[in-house]
């Protein structure tokens, strides 16, 4: 009998679900990680209304290399009220929000738990901005590049937009155009670390902070939380939750070594995970198949590449995909409704979890004056951490 | 209201035993990668490979294609006494190898490697056009 319910586990799939999502106010924030954790949890248990004693795992996300604190799980977990119900701490560089959903998501697939938390937190603001930069630089291979070269971050993905410049004609207007998208989009967004549109001028104007990058061409230092509560199916019927389905999960990395990759037009972390995804849900056109996208826009550049690696448009076309307005709202694929990691901010672990939070909203039609009209009732999020050295995706429908 | 930490500062030591050929190498001019049996190169290099086998040394050499490259204007702390600088990966055959130039180089050029000490005295790659 044993024998034969062993057998038939294997074949029951056991679908988990977003029932509640919460995110802090994103930009310079005079509060403590745990304190900015905390907005994020409790808006999200709020959403749920679930207190903590029915969640059986936390998972804590926090890069946590610019904060004071530098362990912060268990400071975090505590202040939250979670004490004695995980944390497992995760770190992917800027996919860590990612890396977290993606823990209680397994934890609830491999039955440990049946509701579990997700918690991305993480303060940039406590240092000044070349220290931070000298940190970013470190999310690569310290050893054989910072330490010689000094490569930044921004100098990473500046790397990528001569290589796309040169190869496809790309230019610096139209990765100005996905900043411009980005800020009109956050300006709508109380919780963004901007609120203020601006234009293709001003982009190509900014600062240059690292050729072709300017200002304007760059997401924030900044400080934010995000949460999201993941439950069982049993859970679901249990407590009557109203949830957003994950369909499917795709995950994967690359060299830590930019010398080591085989080309510098694309991310094939994305690629590899896109594909992973696709197939679990078995999406053959992915420009036809979702409602909304978020990607990972951490530099401009970074969301061009992303349209062509996700499949959007081809190799090379992602100049032309936000000259067309394809990715706006009224576009194909209306990409980071909320205004991106651009204009929203990107507090790194915080980004990840609160791509899930931006498609629960919009799955379930709580996006207020930013809300797409839904068809498919499904989105994805794109996640990257370092530069393409994590990449997930996740799928998820209502 | 805001409290300033306690001070932490940090500076490591970094054993690079296993690839002193290739630190050795960068002050006699040399940039070594590492080729085993088994057909894989390593540009950084490493002592063994993956599926097991200790690497031999080999020099790169010759002439390289500019892949991609940046100028950092925004200076990262550890290069307050650098101006900006331009960092370039160009395509040596089986490896690729980050360098700095001095040169207004583009992607397609074709260039050749020296090392040379930085300003902070950092023995590095440097690339010039051909």
């Amino acid at each position: 009998m044993r024998k034969f319910f062993n057998f038939f586990a294997v074949f029951i799939v056991m679908r988990v679900g977003v029932v509640g999502a919460g995110c802090s106010k994103f930009g310079q924030r005079d509060v403590t990680i745990q304190e900015l954790a905390f907005e994020a949890v409790s808006e999200a248990l709020k959403d749920a209304q679930l207190s903590q004693e029915d969640i059986e795992m936390s998972v804590v996300g926090c890069v946590g290399t610019r904060g004071y604190e530098l362990m912060p799980a268990v400071v975090v977990n505590e202040y939250c009220g979670f004490a004695g119900k995980g944390p497992i701490r995760v770190e992917a560089a800027c996919a860590t929000g990612s890396a977290a959903v993606y823990t209680a998501y397994s934890s609830i697939k491999a039955g440990i738990a049946d509701i579990a938390i997700a918690i991305g937190v993480e303060k940039m603001s406590e240092v000044d901005t070349a220290t931070s930069a000298a940190i970013g630089g470190r999310a690569g291979n310290y050893l054989w590049e910072f330490h010689f070269y000094g490569t930044t971050f921004p100098a990473y993905y500046a790397m990528h937009a001569t290589a796309h410049m040169a190869k496809f004609g790309t230019t610096e207007k139209q990765m100005a155009l996905t900043a411009v998208k980005a800020h009109r989009n956050a300006a709508k967004n109380p919780k963004a670390h901007f609120q203020k549109e601006i234009s293709v001028e001003d982009v190509l104007k900014s600062r240059m902070i690292t050729y072709p990058l300017k200002l304007y061409d760059c997401s924030p230092i900044g400080d934010g939380a995000s949460a999201v509560i993941l439950a069982s199916e049993k859970a679901v019927k249990e407590h009557g939750f109203d949830p957003v389905w994950f369909e499917s999960v795709g995950y994967s990395s690359d060299t830590s070594n930019m010398s080591m990759r085989e080309g510098y037009v694309g991310l094939k972390a994305t690629r590899m995970a896109a594909e992973m995804a696709y197939k679990g849900a078995k999406i053959t056109e992915p420009l036809n198949s979702f409602d909304l996208a978020t990607v990972h826009d951490c530099f401009t550049i970074a969301e061009i590449m992303a349209y062509e690696d996700l499949g959007f448009c081809k190799k090379g076309e992602g100049g032309k995909f936000i000259e067309n307005g394809e990715s706006d709202f009224g576009g194909k694929i209306p990409v980071n409704t909320f205004g991106g990691l651009k204009a929203k901010g990107h507090p790194l672990a915080a980004t990840g979890v609160a791509m899930v939070y931006e498609v629960f909203k919009q799955l379930r039609e709580e996006a207020g004056n930013l809300q797409v009209d839904l068809k498919h009732y499904r989105a994805l999020t794109h996640n990257v951490g370092g530069t393409g050295h994590f990449c997930w995706v996740f799928i998820l429908g209502r | 209201m805001i409290v300033e930490s306690r001070e932490l500062r940090m500076k490591h030591r970094i054993p690079v035993v296993k690839t002193e050929r290739f630190w050795k190498g960068l002050e006699e001019g040399k940039v070594f990668k590492t080729v085993c049996k088994c057909g894989k190169s390593y540009y950084p290099p490493r002592a063994e490979c993956v599926c097991g086998a200790t690497t031999e040394w080999a020099e790169v050499s010759g002439e390289g294609i500019v892949e991609c490259f940046t100028v950092v204007h925004s200076i990262p702390a550890g290069y307050e006494w650098s101006k900006p600088y331009r960092i370039v990966i160009a395509s040596f055959g089986d490896v690729r190898v980050m360098g700095w130039s001095n040169e207004e180089l583009k992607v397609g050029d074709r260039v050749t490697l020296y090392t040379a000490k930085d300003e902070s005295g950092v023995w590095k790659v440097w690339f010039k056009k051909v």
